[in-house]
This record gives C-alpha cells, structure tokens and sequence, in this order.
C-alpha cells in the first residue's frame, strides 16, 4: 500500500477514560481509499472508542492518527466535512421522515436540487415510501435503522464510518444494505464496519480487525485471517447406504492420530490437511465398493478466525 | 457559491424542529395566558393602580421580559432533547464544532425570546387597544430581552451540560421559572414591603433587571435606583455565557 493511498492511517493509539483502563491499547493500522475495513468484537472491546477518535469526537490519550492526511486533533472540522458516520444508537431530529432528510441536506450544506433529488432516490431504494409522512421516532426499529442509513447518504463523503448499521434489519434489507455499501466502495469510497456480525464482516469487509480489550489481536484480509486462525479445517463425508462403521474404523487407521466424529452414514474429519484426507477418503471408497451422497471440504468462517484469535490471546 | 454559515444552517434545525405545538404552548401560550389571566384577574383587584388597563399597560413590558426566561428554558431543552435522541454526536460528528452548535442554540433561544416578545406586545394591544410607546422604548425594551434571553439561554444550557438526567432538567427548569418569575418585577413592582429574604431574591434575580429595563423603556424613566441593573446584566451574561461554553466544550459527548 502506497503512503498516498492511506486515508486513515492510525499508531499506537491508546486512549483512557480514566487513566487507569486503556480502551484502546496500542491499535496501529491503516485504511486505504475504497476499502471496507472491519472492525469485529465484543461488546467493550473498543470498538466504539476507536470510532469516535477517528470521527473525532474524543482526542486520544497518545498515539497518531491520520485522516486523509488531516491531523483531527488540529483540523476536526475540516475531517468531519469529508465523513459519514451511522451511529449505533438512534439519532433523530423530532421531524418526519421526509423533514429528518431535508434538514440534514440543509445541515450538509447540500442545494435544494440535488437534495431533494436525492431525498426521493433514498426513500425510493430504502423501502420508506410508507413512512415518509411519519414521525421518525414512531417507526420500527428496523424502519428506523433505513432512516438513519439512508439519511446518511444525503451528502457527499470520502469515508464512512458504520456503528453495527444492520441491527435490526431483516434478512433482505441487511442483505441489500450490504451490497449497496459494497457498490459505494467499488466507487471509492472507504468504510469502516463494526459489527458483531461475523456473516456480514465476511460478506462486506476487504480486511477486518479482531478487537478485544482496546487491543487488535489479528487483523488481515478474511480469506489470510481464516486460514491463520481458522485452524483445522473440517471434511464432511456422508456414505450412501452404508452405516459406515466399517468404513470408518478402517478411515480412523489409515488417517493415523486423525480426529474423525462419526454419526451414522457421516463423519467430520478435523485435519491439517483436508486435500489429504479427502484423497484417503475417495480411495478408501473406491477399494471398498461404498458410494458416497456427499463429500465435501468446509471452509473455515469468520467464526472460526473470532474465536481462535480470542482463544489464543487467552492461552498467552 | 457563497456558503451558508454553519450557525445559520443549525439555527434552522432548531426552529424547524422546535416549532412545534408542545414548544409554542410553553413559549408563547403560557406567557400569553399570565397577560389574559393576570392582567384582567388582578387588573381587576388593583383598583388603586387605575384598574384593569393601567394593570395590563405596566405587566405589558414585564410578559414581554418574560418571553427571555422562556427561550432561555427552550434552549436548555434543545440540548437536553439533543443528547437524549442522539442528535448531539451526531451533528458534532458533521461539519460544525461544539461552539457553533452552542452559539446555534444560543442565538436560536434569542430569536424565540424576541420574537415570543413581539407577539406579548401584539397580544397586549389588542387587549388595550393602544400602548404610547416610543421607537427608542421599543428598542431599549427589545435590547435588554435580546441581552436576557443570552443570559438564560446560557444560564439553562450550563444547566443541562451539569445535570445527568433529564427528569433532573425537567425538575430544575420548573423550579427556576417559577422561583425567577415570581421574585421579579414581572408581575407587580419591587416593595420594600416584602420579606428580606425574597426582597435580597428580587434584587439579585436578572430577570427584574429586564423587566425594570423594558418597563423603563416603555414608560421613558429609568429611576436612578436602577441604573446599575442593565451593566450588571451584561457583565453576568459574558460570565454565565462563558461558563456555560467551558462546560460543554470539556464534556465528553455520549455516542451510542
């Protein structure tokens, strides 16, 4: 990554409350522009902390802390003209649907045109048609969650910053939510995504950070994190018409040390080396004359990375 | 293009959202209802002060000082409503600082408090039918409520910024306007007569500097007694404002 192409660049950054517990320990990363970057973790992890240094509301303890080359301890409202951020809790103006977006168009600076156009698009692709005359805080929490997304894309940004915004979505509306911030991104611009969430760190996010005790324990693209932390990985085998205990005392010898749960006709074998036991599998088959109906080598999730990376940090 | 200037893009929020009927019932109906009901009630009574009309023509400019103790209590209940919804960190995470956000609230209590002020003094002509006042009344009384409704609109967000809850806002407001209103000279003139204590509350109390101020205005004297009230006025505006900024510039701002 390019120095140029950082748009957050963050050292050694440590804050405290009360200057005795760190909520954020030493975090050192970076962001480039048109990445989704993840920040995953439990609740107190601080994660929340981390995003209000970055969208400047607190002024860390020590450490630096770039954004988009802007110092926010010295040019906070010059970095916060060129940021959105979606809050995790509600934030509402005591306004309808269609005010709330107006008035934040208004708050933006954004000209009636573009705002209204804007406005109409937003509670079009949102699903808000029904609601616009209505009080925001008379809405359902999910409906209330499209308010505060949608509103947020009234006005032009280089970053996003996303406080767990799918809570309370349903399964499509998550799903389309996802995919709109994924197109925004395509386009350039660069999110920043807490979640507790692992699906939609692993659907959305380019790389994600495990945090936990104002500490990353791993950070790196899902795809490197689930193949550093994900550990074993595991190879499902179901056999046709077989109760497999045969089959299966004789794969536990040839797999020597190899740990195999059976249950009935399948079995989950936990191993280093999947393509291994995959080829013993399939000749074992093959020499005793068993079909098999399924076969297959399950890739480690996000899950997995979570908590082998918590896992570990515990047993240190 | 010339762009808005930020307090003016806040000062629209807040009177687009405040602009509500809970909002004018408190800032105008009650004020309003202290004229009709005070002025006709105890106009009646006080017979020896002229009657009805020479009652409402002296509680005229004191309703009107009336309206900066209102604005005032708006502003702190925007601030207070602001960190409840949510709505604090989220515009202080857009494109304003935390003085322009404070400064909007300020000058948004100041626009309710002269214009709350405007409709008292319409209100009153109508039920008298005429009021002799000069244009150099008018402005001294608009200036010294313009002046007020800094004070307290300072005075209830220093208020807001100290106080944890809002059932404790809500409480500490109730008590202030009516412990400020009635020891003042809103409603009937400074005596001597009084106990000690509450004549000690109404020599303090900022709120008969206004309302001395504004009655001077509108009837052309100011007693010499009284000369001292305006410059005191706005030396504690200058500190309560400051005061009030310091707090909430320090305040760490929930964001949920």
């Amino acid at each position: 990554m390019s120095g140029s192409d950082k748009v957050i660049a963050v050292e050694n950054l440590r804050h405290t409350y009360d200057g005795k517990k760190f909520a954020l320990d030493g975090v050192t990363f970076d962001v480039k522009k048109g990445e989704v970057f993840g920040l995953l973790g439990k609740n107190g992890a601080g994660k929340t902390t981390l995003i209000k240094a970055l969208t400047t509301l607190i002024s860390p303890t020590s450490g630096d802390l770039s954004i988009m080359g802007m110092d926010p301890r010295h040019e906070g409202r010059a970095i916060r003209k060129r940021i959105g951020v979606v809050q995790q809790g509600e934030s509402f103006d005591f306004a309808t649907v269609e005010g709330n977006f107006d008035i934040y168009g208004v708050l933006w600076g954004v000209p009636k045109d573009v705002r209204l156009k804007r406005r109409e698009a937003l509670i079009g692709s949102y699903g808000l048609q029904d609601v616009r005359k209505s009080r925001a805080f008379d809405l359902s929490g999910g409906q209330k969650r499209r308010v505060q997304v949608a509103r947020e894309m009234m006005h032009d940004m280089d970053i996003l910053f996303l406080d767990e915004p799918t809570t309370g979505l349903d399964v499509i509306m998550r799903r389309e939510l996802l995919d709109s911030v994924r197109e925004q991104a395509r386009g350039g611009l660069t999110v920043v995504f807490t979640t507790h969430n692992l699906e939609e760190a692993d659907y959305l996010c380019d790389r994600v950070a495990v945090v936990d005790e104002g500490k990353f324990l791993a950070m790196d693209t899902v795809e490197n994190l689930k193949r550093l932390y994900g550990g074993k990985k595991t190879v499902e085998v179901t056999l046709a018409g077989s109760d497999g205990g045969t089959f299966f005392e004789t794969l536990k010898t040839k797999l020597d040390g190899t740990e195999i749960k059976v249950d009935g006709p399948s079995a989950l074998i936990l191993t280093d080396d999947p393509r291994g036991a995959l080829k013993q599998v399939v000749e074992l088959a093959q020499a005793a004359g068993v079909q098999m109906d399924w076969l297959n080598i399950r890739k480690n999730t996000l899950e997995d990375v979570f908590i082998g990376s918590v896992t570990k940090k515990e047993g240190e | 293009m010339v762009e808005t200037p930020a307090i003016l893009k806040l000062m629209y929020r807040n009177v687009k959202v405040n602009v509500d009927p809970g909002t004018l019932i408190i800032l105008v109906g009650l004020p309003a209802m202290y004229l009709v009901f005070f002025g006709f009630g105890f106009g009646a009574m006080i017979g020896t002060a002229g009657g009805t009309t020479a009652y409402l023509t002296f509680l005229t400019p004191g309703i009107m000082s009336f309206q900066c103790l209102m604005a005032g209590t708006v502003g702190g209940s925007m601030l207070w409503a602001d960190r409840r919804w949510g709505m604090l960190a989220q515009l202080l995470v857009g494109p304003f600082t935390r003085l322009q956000y404070l400064l909007g609230i300020m000058l948004t209590s100041l626009l309710f408090g002269l214009a709350g002020g405007l409709v008292m003094f319409f209100g009153a002509l109508l039920l008298i039918g005429s009021l002799n006042v000069t244009l150099w009344g008018m402005l001294t009384a608009f200036g010294v409520i313009a002046v007020g409704s800094i004070f307290f609109g300072s005075l209830m967000l220093l208020i807001a910024g100290l106080v944890k809850s809002n059932n404790a806002y809500n409480s500490i407001q109730i008590l202030v306007i009516f412990v400020v209103n009635f020891a003042s000279t809103v409603f009937y003139s400074f005596s001597t007569k009084l106990p000690l204590p509450v004549q000690v509350l109404f020599q303090v109390n900022p709120l008969t500097y206004v309302a001395n101020a504004a009655r001077g205005g509108f009837e052309g004297v100011f007693p010499a007694s009284d000369v001292w009230q305006v410059p005191l006025l706005v030396v504690e505006t200058i500190v309560v404002l400051a005061l009030a900024t310091r707090v909430y510039v320090k305040s760490d701002i929930s964001f949920v």
